[in-house]
């Protein structure tokens, strides 16, 4: 905003305001100023320019303002600041806001009006989130996982809601209401011999007698296309929305798990935190139950202990042959309980079967066998597998994992015996059916009537017209066996024998035939199923759990031991079974919605009564489990097992939809061949013409077979696609790393300026009026001084000497090295400098020299001038000035650094005098450019680590600051060497540490003059870039002299080295030399770094001479990648 | 609205005795530590005690309505992501030099695990999470680490809030 010029009159009355508002910035805050962005500034600077007189800026202002007040609450400050900047605001806004058109403040005033309504509706709708107090309450007593259980039980509450309206409004109703009362038809009617037992309680138990002929089931529903006045296809209706429960089920759960996804993409597959998520997120600070803090506590002791052991584990990989033997001895007993509890379902179904059809009373026990037997599986199961697991010695979360898949193999075991075992049954249902019609078929004329009788009583009609002498009994075959049996022995007594033994089969036949609504039975095998599984739930929560809290509760005091603490303990929670078995129960629940409409009705009513129960249960008598299994993340994985549930409950469904031929008696599909038939019918008769014509061309493979092409298509792209940018994510996430470790490392800096900022201050005013170099005048300042006196020792030093004439260097790094220290004479260095950029011969060099001057002089200039303000300035100078002359001397160590360094004083030559903050943001500029750089050659510089041993053994004999950050980084990368990538992240890092090191240099006398000051920083420093530390800890010149004799023998080394290479390593230098004398800084910049990677590559190549080919084309291959 | 009035009556119920119904002259009012920190919210919260003196005025731990309300604004859930990491930060920042060193860490450690870990565990804890987070080398973590790690963090956000 420009709006800086319009500040008129109230200035001063807003400076005051400033000055307050600074004053409590100082009192109430003072840990403000650690934070980074400094939000008090312009917060403050904004508030004073309201006044002006264009209705827009106004505008603006008031926008600004109100966006203030809108996003005070997510201000880091304490509430009386907020308030009070909150009330100038609002009273700016007030104040002016009158002055704008009408529209606008009525605009505005509409906005907040419908903010505050929508405010209220959500509070309102709030109040309507069934349990949310409840789940709330059990959030704060036992934390967000337990808490997650409830809310996905709530889930699960609305999707079948949902799939209750469906089914209710639009099969149950209709039926209900308009389709052909109870009673009347004979799907509808309840058989005569079982209308006494009808009421019987173990009928309605069983779900027989009135429960079977009612809506519960598909058998009810009737077969008339139209019911109703307004003409309603129930049928296809009931196959729709058969077919709509699952589509729904699918698309909620998708949406839900893309929502979910899209909100943890923060934490993607970020795993290099564990040891500080699990200290600083550990604690949940919702809990506020004594018990649940101490076994959360417990809880974070064993997680922290858990991490420990596999970090130990990481390093000592043991494999014990008796952990494997145990291992595997655990798998065989999952799979044989598995295999077994799949065996004793089919068997046990076969057997209820067999009973059926043998007794004609069953007990109590052989009914509900089978659904006894499949819970009573379900609970102990889980459990057993626990024990196995425990036998496996698993690390904690791989144990939990297995446990949960085989929980989940075992319920789908169980629900897919199940509905195997019945559909068998079915199977031989019809199978049975069919053989019989065959045999009385081939009997002669009686056994016509058997088979009529057997085939289907909706034609009686038929039956009459061809017997005429059996018409009254074949009338009376029709109502009842028992009618028939009667009508018989009434009849001619020649074929009475054998009427009456076909009396005998069909009488029972007739019955079962009703019986063999094979829908309704497998409807009501479900939701028996379903009953029992609540009744064993409810019984489980009561018995193991209330019993035995109140059990450990009441007696620990007359017992031997501790109850609380030892062996039965309370029951614990455990929320990952626990959701197991509500996916289990929801796809129950999925596997019998076609057959048995009411069946998500049912459910709703029952995850009523397990929410009550569950959370009465856990306030009550347990505690969370030790191992919580991770809410935010589980989410997902909930999700995906319920998806996973999903569809393997669809498909059993839709296999019998498609495989089975719907009874003939019952349901709204009876007569027809298969139930999908419904559609086709529907399309055939109620749609125009030309829609079925249209249908049949779209169902014919020529379509069929492209669109499914064009889906596997559709599909590779998005994969490919996902796959591409999960790559560009990764990039991108590498590349945010990197600037932020270099933002970071410019912050103390940025403190340490703004501390120095005061003095700095009163001799650099024409910086101060800057508002960007306000925080750094010395900054901005100092290290364009240092920088220019340093390059002006340095480049000449290692352009000519190190690489042309070694010995000069050597002695003339010597005599400035002596000049240096002496004073800051500047006018004698760029003499030699010249000469030796002379050497190099470029026109390049030429012009580069009359800018060092330029930079040499100015930068002295000012040095006499800050020498007298501030004597430990000097002193952190001093060494600096001398250090060149070292680095001069040995070469290649400095190089390193100190290129660009010298780069940084070309950047800042022509702007130097013009603006003093220009250098700040190029540097910046050049700074996070590094990173993408890096990026984008990191596969070459992978390249070149893996062939850098050679050249890592070479520095140690550089330095020792050299050989200790050498050091650093070996380890460093010993620790990373596994993988490719993280060792590119470590290359990465690394290389922008040298960066690091070097605008540090250039910055090390802010940093420096801020260490005098409070220390602090001289650790970050030392540890990034250890080129600083030796100036730091060496600031007195005899030191540094010393450090200098120290670099002797390294030096000798080096000129001996570079010798033997020197053809090489001349034409690489005049390659790059040639880059440099282009007049771009721009490339200068990427130049300079390709020559710190150079030197590498020729020290490389001195010691292994076989390398030496090999890092030719690298260079070159670096070369070309700047152009 | 409705939320400040009851954190004022849950405030008040702390200390009847200090709170005064009327605040319209806005009197100083300071609830002490021990009030405080003796909330069920709080009660079993290992960093209560540094919860208390972060968000208040004098660093002791003694509250006004003001702070109070500050606190519960900072730890629901409306707010954001940053704001509650840097307040983390501040409450786990034990000497509060702007900078999670290995003591603090340690202490933080001790008050999560009761003391039960040993101290080499604890060593080893801190030198691990140091590792892990510390992006500039320094030896301790400063704000911008915390906060870029507590941005992966998955459960943060759930788990750094009190309901009141």
């Amino acid at each position: 905003m420009a709006e800086q010029a319009t500040i008129t009159r109230p200035l001063t009355s807003s400076k005051r305001h400033k000055n307050i508002a600074l004053f409590w910035t100082f009192l109430l805050n003072p840990y403000c100023e650690s934070l980074p962005p400094r939000p008090s500034d312009d917060e403050e600077k904004d508030e004073v320019r309201v006044d002006s007189n264009d209705p827009e800026e106004m505008f603006q202002n008031i926008q600004y303002q109100k966006e203030i007040i809108a996003n005070i609450r997510t201000r880091p400050w304490p509430m009386r600041r907020k308030l009070r900047v909150l009330k100038q605001a609002r009273e700016i806004v007030l104040k002016y806001e009158g002055r704008l058109t009408r529209t606008r403040g009525y605009q505005t005033a509409g906005a907040d009006l419908l903010k505050k309504v929508s405010r209220v509706l959500y509070n309102v709708l709030v109040l309507f989130i069934p349990w949310e107090m409840r789940i709330k309450k059990i959030e704060s007593h036992f934390g967000s996982g337990v808490a997650s259980y409830f809310i996905f039980l709530r889930w699960l509450f609305g999707i079948n809601i949902v799939l209750t309206i469906m089914t209710g409004a639009f099969i149950v109703l209709p039926e209900l209401l308009a389709g052909a009362p109870f009673g009347t038809t004979r799907s509808k009617t309840i058989p005569k011999e079982q209308v006494s037992s009808a009421q019987d309680l173990d009928t309605i138990w069983s779900l027989g007698g009135y429960l079977q002929y009612s809506v519960l089931f598909y058998g009810y529903y009737g077969n008339v296309r139209k019911i109703g006045s307004a003409g309603y296809r129930l049928p296809l209706a009931y196959f729709l929305v058969g077919m709509a429960v699952f589509a729904y089920s699918f698309i909620t759960l998708l949406r839900k798990m893309a929502k979910n996804s899209r909100l943890s993409l923060a934490s993607a597959s970020d795993e290099n935190y564990t040891f500080c998520w699990r200290i600083f997120c550990a604690w949940d600070y919702l809990i506020g139950n004594p018990e649940a803090a101490e076994s959360k506590g417990a809880a974070i002791v064993n997680n922290i202990r858990e991490a420990i052991v596999e970090e130990q584990e990481k390093k000592k990989d043991t494999s014990l042959a008796v952990l494997i033997s145990l291992r595997i001895l655990a798998n065989i007993l999952v799979l044989l309980s598995l295999a077994g509890s799949i065996y004793i379902i089919y068997f046990v179904v076969d057997r209820s079967q067999k009973l059926e059809q043998q007794k004609a009373e069953l007990t109590l026990w052989e009914k509900n066998e089978v659904s006894v037997v499949v819970s009573l599986i379900t609970m102990i199961a889980p459990s057993a597998f626990e024990l196995v697991a425990q036998l496996e010695m698993y690390h904690p979360r791989t144990s939990l994992r297995f446990q949960l898949a085989r929980v989940l193999v075992l319920y789908l075991g169980n629900l897919y015996s199940l509905i195997i075992a019945l559909l068998d049954k079915v199977n031989s249902m019809s199978s049975m059916n069919t053989f019989k019609r065959n045999w009385s078929n081939s009997t002669s004329y009686l056994a016509t009537v058997s088979a009529e009788t057997n085939l289907s009583t909706a034609v009686p009609e038929i039956a009459e017209v061809r017997n005429g002498t059996f018409t009254t009994a074949a009338v009376d075959l029709n109502h009842t066996a028992v009618d028939m049996k009667s009508a018989m022995s009434s009849g001619p007594p020649a074929p009475v024998l054998i009427v009456l033994n076909q009396t005998v089969l069909s009488g029972y036949n007739a019955r079962s035939q009703q019986d063999q609504c094979w829908e309704t039975y497998v409807g009501q095998e479900m939701l028996k199923l379903s009953i029992i599984d609540m009744i064993f739930t409810v019984a489980s929560i009561l018995l193991i759990d209330f019993i035995r809290g109140l059990v450990v509760r009441y007696l620990s005091d007359c017992c031997c031991w501790d109850l609380e603490s030892k062996f039965p303990e309370y029951g614990e929670f455990k929320i990952a079974e626990n959701v197991l078995h509500l996916i289990y129960n929801q796809g129950m629940i999925w596997m019998g919605a076609f057959f048995s409409p009411c069946l998500p009705a049912f459910n709703v009513l029952k995850l009523i009564g397990l929410m009550y129960l569950r959370s009465w249960a856990v306030l009550t008598c347990n505690v969370p489990h030790q191992q919580v299994f991770r809410a935010s993340r589980s989410n997902n994985f909930y999700l995906s097992m319920l998806l996973f549930m999903l569809f393997l409950c669809m498909l059993p469904t839709i296999f019998a939809i498609v495989r089975y031929r719907p009874s003939q008696h019952c349901g709204p599909f009876s007569g027809q061949e298969k139930i999908y038939d419904i559609i086709s019918e529907t399309i055939d008769k109620d749609f125009p013409l030309w829609f079925s014509k249209v249908m049949s061309y779209v169902t014919s493979p020529v379509v069929v077979l492209p669109a499914l092409l064009l889906l596997f298509m559709l599909i590779y792209y998005l994969q490919s696609i996902a796959r591409s940018l999960k790559f560009t994510n990764s990039q991108l996430r590498l590349q945010l790393q990197s600037v932020i470790i270099i933002q970071r490392t410019r912050m103390p800096v940025f403190f340490s300026a703004r501390l120095q900022s005061p003095e700095g201050g009163n001799k650099k005013p024409e910086q101060e009026s800057d508002i960007t170099s306000v925080e750094s005048p010395a900054r901005s300042t100092s290290p364009p001084r240092r920088n220019g006196t340093v390059t002006s020792f340095q480049s000449p030093a290692y352009h000519g000497n190190s690489i042309r004439t070694i010995s000069q260097s050597a002695s003339q790094a010597e005599a400035r090295a002596g000049s240096a220290l002496c004073s800051p004479s500047t006018p004698v260095r760029p003499k030699p400098r010249t000469e030796h950029a002379s050497y190099l011969g470029g026109s390049s060099s030429s012009c580069r020299s009359k800018s060092y001057h330029h930079v040499a002089y100015s930068p002295s200039m000012r040095y006499t001038e800050s020498v007298h303000s501030d004597p430990l300035f000097r002193k952190g100078l001093r060494p600096i000035l001398a250090e060149p002359a070292i680095v001069a001397a040995s070469g290649y160590m400095g190089r390193r650094a100190h290129a660009t360094r010298y780069v940084i004083v070309n950047e800042h030559e022509p702007r130097k005098k013009i603006m003093r903050p220009g250098p700040r943001p190029s540097r910046h500029y050049r700074v996070l450019d590094e990173p993408a750089e890096i990026v984008e050659l990191y596969p070459r510089n992978t390249k070149r680590y893996t062939v850098r041993p050679p050249h890592r053994s070479q520095p140690p004999h550089l330095s020792e600051e050299e050989e200790e950050e050498v050091a650093k980084n070996g380890g460093r990368r010993a620790s990373f060497g596994q993988s490719h990538r993280p060792q590119s992240l470590s290359d990465l890092r690394q290389s922008a540490r040298f960066y690091i090191g070097d605008t540090l240099d250039s910055r090390a006398d802010p940093s420096l003059y801020g260490e005098q000051e409070d220390g602090d920083y001289a650790e970050q420093w030392v540890e990034e870039g250890s080129r600083s530390r030796s100036r730091v800890s060496l600031k007195t010149p005899e030191a540094s002299q010393a450090h200098g004799e120290q670099h002797v023998k390294p030096k000798s080394k080096r000129k001996g080295e570079p010798s033997l290479t020197e053809s090489d390593s001349a034409s690489l230098a005049s390659s790059s030399d040639q880059q440099n004398s282009s007049t771009d800084q721009y490339i200068q910049v990427i130049h300079n770094k390709e020559k710190y990677l150079k030197p590498n590559t020729k020290l490389t190549k001195k010691k292994p001479k076989t390398s030496g080919e090999r890092n030719v084309p690298g260079a070159n291959d670096l070369v070309c990648s700047k152009v | 609205r409705k939320e400040i009035l009851r954190l004022f009556h849950r405030y008040r119920d702390l200390a009847p005795h200090l709170v005064p119904l009327d605040y319209t002259d806005q009197p100083d009012v300071r609830v002490p530590y021990e009030f405080i920190g003796s909330m069920p919210e709080l009660k079993d919260n290992p960093f209560k005690q540094r919860i208390a003196e972060v968000f208040s005025e004098d660093g002791e731990g003694n509250m006004t309505l003001d702070d109070f309300l500050d606190m519960f604004s900072v730890l629901s859930e409306m707010a954001p992501r940053d704001l509650k990491a840097y307040y983390a930060f501040k409450i786990y920042d034990f000497n509060d030099d702007d900078f999670i060193c290995k003591s603090d860490l340690e202490k933080t450690l001790n008050k999560l695990t009761r003391n039960e870990l040993s101290k080499a565990e604890v060593d080893l804890v801190c030198k691990k999470v140091l590792n892990e987070a510390d992006m500039d080398n320094n030896g301790r973590l400063s704000l911008e680490d915390f906060q870029n790690m507590i941005a992966k963090a998955p459960e943060f956000l759930s788990t750094f809030h009190i309901r009141i």
